[in-house]
């Protein structure tokens, strides 16, 4: 577990151009979004951009975790690194697992830098109680993980589909603004029920304990169910492509 | 090469795969009918059984394995070797586990792959493709480091060993050094450092010397020979490099058609104790030839404007007779070749000529 956290970290300080990179487009798109969107919506928006804020941090959070799990497979596979794994005593799924973790930290951190950008440039005060968010956001943003773990999974089985998948994130924003209260059925679904969860906390200043009891098992419930399919459809699609001779095909 | 090297064979070749010499050889070693039939009490380093493995199904269908049944003692090097296509790689993946075979058993040290995989691979490592196989924004150092421990090693326990191997292939100087600022043969040496440093008792090379220069594939020849003299390492190689095979490998197995058609040490391959030799000769005659027929194995005769151009295969025992027997009719040489056959006739000669046939692999 120390040897993968490890090389992760080496790989975030070596090569800091990528998280760079990922924080700028991040913060031009929310400007695009926030003065686009002021010019046509005016008033309306400003009302309601504590919400938006939440949303977006929430999402890049998603996207950041996704893309990060998703993508990385597909590389191990072009490097040749994840037939190493398979015969290891350790497989490669705990490892994948492991490098979701620690791409969900390096996330955070870069998320971090983006929200702290948006309340500047927005003006917004949002209550920001680091143990609240950070176990909210986490376990929502684990069910998305589950859905990077598949995604990879599938990537290893059919190749060349992972721009096809990278699709998937903008299906996020819709998760993310699911009408919870409206439609209950809607907080099964990955992201939806911590979004709201989320935006309680940061914009109502909710604290973590003040949740009710069913909601937090909900979002635990929620988190746990996603990363195990996402666990088990990639378990499931590295032993199909060892059947039919196509693990380390790229 | 050291007779005390020559490998036991617990398990024998299926009938069909066998060639008559090859068989008459294994019962010459002692080989035997049982194919479980154990030599000693150690266990093989590798011991596969029925290895059965098809691609597709219908008309489309292709066997790349098929029915592979074969022992490696520990502390040998057994080459790999076949046309292109022959199912040498996927019979690699099989045994190592990145493809899961159809049908057929095979244990590491003694470890059933199937009933505890882990235990199984904790002995394995696996060089597969080349200069892949790496994290090449990781150092050579931190490579070695991380597949070390993957493997289920604590890396600060063979940091010596990290650092002897580094020295000897040369890598030493790049040990801190990102992989990805390397030249292609450096980045296939550091492939092959992680793999030979991470502890594994068995390891599989797939092309180990591909692009490698002429001094680094000596070193690498070298550091092959060495780890399994000093270490006890079990080492299979699939090389198309005859040079590397014939100075590394105590055994050759050769596989066609998804199939073994050869298993037997180099010497016994290259029918080391058999010789051929071209002579040329203006009195090589009708008269002359004939009665060279008649006592030796001539393979081949070319006329010639004068005389004509032999080719007689024999013994030592054999040539010297040959020798007197020209003497003692006064027939001149002119030209005299030796053309013994190399590991690479013998490879085309098993597995029936065309090297880029198959579609197996």
């Amino acid at each position: 577990m120390r040897a993968v956290l490890y090389r992760e970290l080496l790989v975030f300080v070596r090569y800091p151009a990528n998280a760079v990179g990922g924080i700028v487009v991040a913060v031009f798109f929310f400007g695009v979004l926030f003065y686009g969107g002021r010019m046509v919506a005016g008033r309306a928006l400003t009302d309601s951009i504590e919400g938006i804020v939440v949303g977006y941090f929430l999402w890049t959070l998603s996207v950041g975790a996704y893309s990060a799990i998703a993508n990385d497979i597909g590389s191990e596979v072009q490097w040749g690194t994840l037939e190493r794994h398979v015969m290891t005593p350790f497989g490669f799924a705990p490892v994948a697992l492991l490098k979701g973790v620690a791409k969900l930290v390096r996330t955070f951190l870069t998320s971090a830098v983006i929200l702290a950008v948006m309340l500047l440039v927005t003006g917004t005060r949002l209550h920001v109680n680091v143990p609240t968010v950070v176990v909210v956001a986490a376990l929502s943003v684990a069910s998305v993980l589950g859905c990077g773990l598949a995604a990879g999974g599938v990537t290893v089985l059919y190749k060349r589909i992972g721009n096809w998948l990278n699709l998937l994130q903008f299906g996020f924003i819709v998760l993310i603004s699911a009408p919870v209260f409206e439609l209950g059925w809607t907080r099964v679904l990955p992201l939806a029920h911590g979004s709201a969860l989320l935006q309680r906390a940061m914009v109502d200043g909710v604290h973590l304990l003040a949740f009710p009891a069913a909601d937090l098992a909900l979002l635990v419930g929620v988190a746990v169910a996603y990363l195990g399919l996402g666990y088990l459809v990639f378990r499931y699609a590295t032993r199909r492509a060892r059947r039919l001779g196509v693990l380390g095909d790229y | 090469m050291p007779a005390s090297r020559r490998v036991i064979y617990p398990y024998t070749q299926q009938e069909g795969t066998m060639t008559t010499r090859h068989r008459e050889d294994a019962r010459g070693r002692g080989g035997s009918s049982s194919p479980h039939a154990e030599h000693d009490d150690v266990a093989p380093a590798v011991a596969v059984d029925g290895l059965y493995k098809r691609f597709g199904s219908g008309p489309d269908a292709v066997t790349a394995v098929d029915g592979v049944s074969f022992a490696v003692e520990q502390g040998s090097v057994v080459g790999l070797l076949g046309p292109n296509g022959a199912g040498k790689t996927t019979l690699i993946k099989s045994i190592i586990g990145t493809v899961l075979p159809d049908a057929g058993a095979v244990r590491i040290m003694g470890v059933d792959v199937r009933e505890a995989p882990r235990e199984a691979y904790a002995h394995v490592d696996a060089m597969l493709e080349g200069a892949r196989n790496d994290y090449w924004r990781l150092t050579v150092r931190e490579n070695l480091r991380y597949f070390a421990t993957v493997g289920g090693v604590d890396p600060d326990s063979v940091a010596t060993r990290h650092d002897r191997l580094l020295d000897r292939l040369d890598l030493a100087a790049k040990a801190d050094e990102p992989v990805r600022n390397l030249s292609r043969g450096m980045k296939q040496k550091v492939s092959l450092a992680s793999v030979l440093a991470g502890g594994a008792d068995v390891v599989f090379l797939d092309e180990p010397t591909l692009g490698l220069d002429v001094a680094s594939a000596r070193t690498f020849r070298a550091e092959i020979r060495r780890l399994a003299a000093e270490t006890g390492l079990t080492v299979v190689l699939s090389s198309h490099d005859m040079e590397v095979v014939e100075a590394v490998c105590d055994r050759v197995i050769v596989v066609a058609d998804g199939r073994i058609v050869a298993d037997d040490t180099v010497d016994a391959l290259l029918r080391a104790d058999e010789h051929t030799l071209r002579l040329t000769s203006p009195a090589f005659d009708a008269d002359v030839v004939t009665s060279l027929r008649e006592r030796f194995t001539v393979t081949d005769v070319e006329r010639l404007d004068r005389g004509a151009r032999i080719e007689v295969t024999a013994d030592t025992d054999g040539l010297y007779a040959l020798m007197d027997a020209l003497r003692r009719r006064d027939v001149p040489l002119t030209e005299v070749r030796s053309v013994d056959p190399g590991l690479d006739d013998v490879l085309l000669d098993l597995t029936g000529d065309d090297p880029g046939r198959g579609t197996g692999e």
